[in-house]
């Protein structure tokens, strides 16, 4: 008599199985990309996603066994795997419960540069007509303070900040005096005017510096002009003095992509490198102000964007195979969404939009925007995204507003065509407004969108290094390391 | 018609498709965009051919959402819904 009943007495019985919800992708002859409710990624063959669907899988074909682990299937009475990819889900989404963490004040509208790609339209003179006055900043104050994040990050813009400098400092007083909320505070500048009583300030204040870096001298100067064209010669100096006197960790470096600089990547890395940041975002230009109307948006498309990203991400990652640690941010907010489920603060990577819900901008005027593109747009006659005028409006009647539910509600990628079924939709956002400034509709075609083209040119190139270059999937998963 | 719709959808900026149903069969009018805005103008047996692959696509999309409509209530409730709230209750 046999010890032990025969293995298959021990088999889950197919009709016990259920399918979970997943979306799926073709990504060559007879492959597909398949990603269950939370993003989870797992390659199939046709035949095998044909049999996953119907459900014609036995326990050790090895179908099963993948299917199971990626979320795939789950026993019909099962309830701990829909139990997990819903606290799944909700630990992904919960950034839902963190409204308005961000607060940006432009306190003028003046500049001393003058680059051609400018996206907020900065003015050079006038400086009753352009500054914030204490009025507004205060009137704003009360706003920022109203929300219900216990703590909240005010930025300062412009134009250039600096040149209002004393109303930055008012304001952060008045801050400092409210109680009930943690504040952050952070600069915009391009570093032009910092000089020590702005640093020492900074110090007192523990505040970040957020400047312009887009490249080489040269690159950097053609990109930003301004009188003396020195304007790489006083960003650099001002990164190495603040990161002196305010801490290597307390100024950050953004830049551009201009025309000019898609042949130009190792270049500008190696800018960052040599001054020491510990990273790069690779940006595109935005369809706003300036870069529309000296054309500078239209000088490259998606597909020559994605080339100058991927090189620059397959550089960066040499860097490190060569022992150095540097990250690509951009990927590195990718990765993160990808191989964990905290909610990420990046308001372009959302969906309900970030607009409003993850910031509200007080423009120097007094006009309250749900995102700094939003105000962005308004410099150029279009308001579709301010929601009203500190004078006028309380914190919850601007979050309240029909404009701002009705972009959020119209722009869901949860149930937009195509998005609702995209294999990435986990991992992407919702981005109204920019797909209002390129097709004039909050919601967007998307197969028409350079959004969507690069999210998925990016997350399919992170996904083709995962799977087939191991020491380089190795330093991508550490950049998803809180 | 579900299926070839959102195939069409998804060829937008590649090519036009016009869909009309006769009697019991649709036919799908396809034509390339002279200036596409993704990749190359694609040659008629490549549109065919590619217009063909996404209505299969679609096709799997459809069965999968059918199969998965009710446990994916039954998860965004949990996550979200009243059995979020009432898992709280309990906890």
């Amino acid at each position: 008599m046999a010890r032990f009943l025969a293995p298959e007495a021990f088999s889950a019985a197919t009709e016990d199985l259920s399918l979970l919800p997943f979306n799926l992708e073709r990504t060559g002859t007879n492959q597909y990309l398949v990603a269950n409710i939370v993003g989870d990624f797992i390659r199939l063959t046709e035949d095998e996603l044909n049999r996953l669907i119907d459900l014609r899988i036995r326990p050790g074909d090895g179908l099963y066994e993948k299917a199971y682990a990626a979320h795939l299937i789950s026993g019909t009475n099962q309830k701990a795997q829909r139990q997990l990819l819903a606290a799944r889900l909700r630990s992904r989404m919960s950034f839902l419960q963190h409204v308005t963490p961000l607060h940006i004040f432009v306190v003028t509208l003046r500049c001393e540069h003058s680059c051609p790609y400018c996206q907020v339209s900065r003015q050079s003179t006038d400086r009753s007509r352009f500054d914030m006055s204490e009025e507004t900043a205060m009137r704003a104050l009360d706003i920022a303070f109203a929300s219900p994040a216990a703590r909240i990050k005010i930025e300062f813009q412009g134009g250039e900040p600096l040149l209002n400098f004393p109303m930055i400092k008012t304001i952060v007083a008045a801050a400092k005096s409210r109680s009930g909320k943690t504040v952050d505070f952070v600069i915009a500048s391009n570093l032009a005017l910092l000089d020590d009583v702005v640093l020492d300030f900074c110090k007192a204040n523990n505040i970040l510096l957020s400047t312009s870096l887009d490249g080489p001298a040269d690159l950097h100067n053609k990109n930003r002009p301004r009188p003396g064209a020195n304007s790489h010669e006083l960003a650099v100096a001002g990164i190495r003095r603040a990161k002196e006197i305010l801490g290597p960790d307390r100024v950050g470096a953004l830049m551009t992509t201009t025309e000019a600089s898609l042949d130009r990547v190792d270049d500008i890395i190696d800018e960052y490198l040599q001054l020491g940041l510990d990273g790069i975002f690779l940006r595109p230009l935005s369809p706003f102000g300036f870069a529309i109307k000296t054309k500078q948006f239209a000088k490259y498309d998606a597909q020559k964007w994605l080339d100058f990203y991927e090189h620059g991400l397959r550089r960066v990652l040499e860097i490190n195979r060569q022992g150095t640690p540097f990250r690509e941010f951009y990927a590195s907010l990718l990765l993160t969404r990808m191989f964990s489920d905290r909610p990420i603060g990046y308001v372009d990577l959302r969906s309900p939009a970030g607009t409003g819900l993850g910031a509200l901008v007080y423009n120097y005027d007094g006009s309250v925007f749900a995102s700094d593109e939003g105000r962005m747009l308004a410099e150029t006659g279009d308001n579709a995204f301010r929601l009203g005028h500190v004078d006028q409006d309380s914190y919850n009647s601007l979050i309240l507003s029909d404009k701002l539910i009705g972009t959020i509600s119209s722009s869901l990628t949860q149930c937009a065509p195509e998005c609702s079924t995209c294999v990435y939709e986990s991992h992407c956002g919702a981005d109204p407004v920019y797909h209002h400034a390129t097709q004039g509709d909050a919601l967007g075609i998307k197969p028409l969108s350079a959004f969507c083209a690069r999210q998925k040119g990016i997350m399919g190139l992170l996904l083709d290094i995962l799977d087939n270059s191991p020491e380089d999937a190795a330093i991508l998963r550490r950049w998803a390391a809180p | 018609m579900g299926a070839l719709e959102a195939a069409a959808y998804r060829l937008i900026g590649t090519a036009t498709c016009q869909i009309d149903r006769v009697a019991d069969r649709y036919f799908c009018r396809l034509a390339p965009s002279s200036k596409p805005q993704k990749g190359a103008v694609l040659s008629s047996d490549d549109l065919k051919e590619r217009f063909l692959n996404l209505v299969a696509d679609e096709n799997l999309r459809t069965r999968v959402a059918e199969k998965t409509e009710g446990v994916r209530n039954v998860i965004l409730a949990l996550a979200f819904g009243s059995l979020a709230a009432a898992q709280k209750d309990a906890g």
